[in-house]
């Protein structure tokens, strides 16, 4: 009885002043403490690699669907392609709207997830982090146990992590060759393989690196690394985006007893 | 003065042990202090949702009774549509190999009658409408479809509250201070529960699954949800629907969950259940239910077919 009292009022001293930044900066198990609501921003999701503005897909859908421009992410500057995967991405990007799996609100996969337009939360203890998502509920575990396989590929991959220092890293195996890394064609196999690497730079930010490995696509290891930042509203909230119901008209309705007009 | 202090060391030991006696075994901690209702469960269950009519008021099985019952295979719901092609041995649909916690109770619903109330007439008749709109037109378009075939949410089941689907019973519950996270497997879908006392979301911002608030009662974490969709519409309910879960982990190996739902649209009045969760037999695996939906796509094209075929009969 008096260690619950003793625990109450240690939890009720934590939580006053609930504004997310006053977040202790660590757990009770000592490890840099991740939990909260985060977000990319960035232009990332349209391309990885550094653009200029450009005219939208759709005419009607004006300045709101144009590509607005940004600065590489990937630290080289370039996507280091072998020559036949560089032309297919030249004709995935050509078809762009046809092909990004995101048009059809399919799951982004790793890194994609991390910095689409749309906030993500981690949910941190011990053994597991949970990191949801809110584009599409796409969402994994992150088993920090010892290491275990994927049973079969995932679109979200299998994603197994541990703590070095200050940094949580995070080993993903087992993504499926369905997703793609941006808007603008970016593309991998089955082969790929990421290492993404978490790092608190100050109380409300993290320093997100992630290396991509995948020999049948690119000729080296790449990497690109962003800042990601805590949602600081008192009410930040991930809510729902369950985007399939937006997608059925595209994707079935050439399907229905009477097409739309 | 030594015996003074030695009596005082055995009321101490005496409170210790009374504590532990006092009702159960001590639920596990995470390092903040709270309960740890953590892991990967199942609440697949041996028992159907509402009593069968020919037990009355008879919430309980006995120890015998149950034991007789479990070599009889599975007793309970087959959640989803029943008119399926499925080779029910297949994609772990066989409840017979589902593993079951204990759980003495009759059907899921409790009180004395296990059985939802009828519904009120506003309610009647708001069913029957969409029944009626419905009627005739369920191949004609993918919102005709039920939201489990759309991959939307997994209709009647996933929740709140959470009941068993067909197949892959499976969840995670992962803990921080100020979070409880609950992952469905079906379909992929992370409740997110503050613990903070924040209020529920603004009236106007209506969710699938709702908008869940949480806060602890002694061991049991209580997770109030409203603001449904009138669209989600769990067992005909409206927009009002409004749930109340506890989860308590009576054992390491097993959770309570109960729930009361109302929805004065829908119910004359409240109505209860609850069911027990036992361990999930090992990881989340990724449900990704819209990505390979060839069911939706084949049941449209086989109905657009068959309409082909129609015409083509007539005109002969």
């Amino acid at each position: 009885m008096l260690r619950q009292l003793a625990v109450t009022f240690v939890f009720a001293l934590a939580a006053s002043g609930q504004a997310q930044s006053t977040r202790p900066a660590r757990t009770a198990d000592g490890k840099p403490n991740l939990n909260g609501i985060w977000q990319a921003l960035n232009t990332a999701n349209w391309d990885l690699e550094g653009h200029a503005a450009q005219p939208g897909q759709v005419v009607a859908m004006g300045a709101i669907g144009a590509t607005p421009p940004g600065l590489s992410v990937v630290e080289s500057g370039k996507i280091p392609y072998l020559p036949a995967a560089a032309a297919k991405k030249k004709e995935n990007y050509a078809n762009r709207v046809k092909l990004d799996p995101e048009v059809k609100c399919y799951l982004p996969g790793v890194p994609r997830a991390t910095y689409m337009p749309f906030p993500f939360q981690i949910v941190q203890s011990q053994k597991r982090i949970m990191i949801a998502y809110q584009y599409a509920g796409a969402e994994r575990i992150i088993n920090m146990g010892a290491p275990t396989k994927a049973p079969d590929l995932f679109w979200m991959g299998w994603s197994n992590g541990h703590w070095e220092g200050d940094t949580l890293v995070v080993d993903v195996a087992s993504q499926n060759d369905q997703t793609w890394f941006d808007r603008a064609g970016d593309f991998h196999s089955d082969a790929l393989h990421v290492v993404e690497r978490y790092t608190p730079i100050t109380a409300d930010a993290l320093m997100y690196e992630a290396t991509i490995d995948d020999p049948k696509t690119f000729s080296r290891p790449w990497k690109i690394s962003m800042p990601l930042y805590r949602h600081l509203e008192n009410n930040a909230q991930l809510l729902e985006f369950k985007c399939v119901e937006f997608v059925e008209e595209l994707i079935y309705g050439h399907l229905r007893k009477k097409p739309a007009q | 003065m030594k015996t003074s202090w030695l009596s005082c060391l055995m009321l101490v030991l005496a409170a210790c042990v009374f504590a532990a006696d006092e009702g159960h075994w001590a639920v596990p901690r995470t390092p903040d202090g709270q309960p740890d209702l953590q892991g990967t469960w199942s609440n697949a269950t041996n028992r159907p949702f509402e009593r069968p009519k020919q037990l009355g008021a008879k919430e309980f099985y006995t120890e015998q009774e149950a034991a007789e019952l479990a070599k009889k295979g599975f007793i309970g719901d087959r959640g989803g549509p029943q008119e399926v092609h499925y080779d029910f041995s297949q994609y772990g649909m066989d409840a017979n190999q589902a593993r079951f916690a204990p759980n003495l109770r009759t059907s899921i619903v409790v009180g004395p009658e296990g059985r939802v109330p009828p519904m009120i007439p506003e309610a009647m008749k708001r069913n029957a409408d969409l029944a009626a709109k419905a009627k005739g037109h369920d191949l004609d378009g993918p919102e005709n479809r039920g939201l489990t075939e759309r991959c939307l949410i997994y209709g009647q089941q996933e929740g709140p509250p959470m009941l068993p689907p067909m197949y892959n019973f499976n969840m995670e519950i992962v803990e921080e201070p100020g979070y409880v996270a609950i992952l469905n497997e079906m379909y992929h879908d992370v409740r997110l529960i503050p613990l903070d006392g924040s209020p529920h979301l603004a009236e106007d911002i209506r969710q699938w699954r709702g908008d869940s608030r949480g806060h602890w009662e002694g061991d049991t974490l209580v997770v109030d949800t409203t603001n449904f969709t009138d669209k989600t519409r769990f067992r005909g309910s409206s927009e009002h629907l409004h749930v109340v879960e506890r989860f308590t982990r009576t054992t390491p190996k097993t959770i309570l969950y109960q729930f009361t739902v109302d929805d004065p649209h829908t119910w004359a009045k409240p109505w209860s259940g609850e069911l027990v969760m036992g361990p999930s037999n090992g990881e989340i695996y990724e449900f990704a239910c819209h990505e390979g939906n060839y069911g939706m796509m084949d049941n449209l094209s086989g109905a657009r077919a068959e309409e082909r075929r129609a015409a083509e009969a007539n005109q002969k």
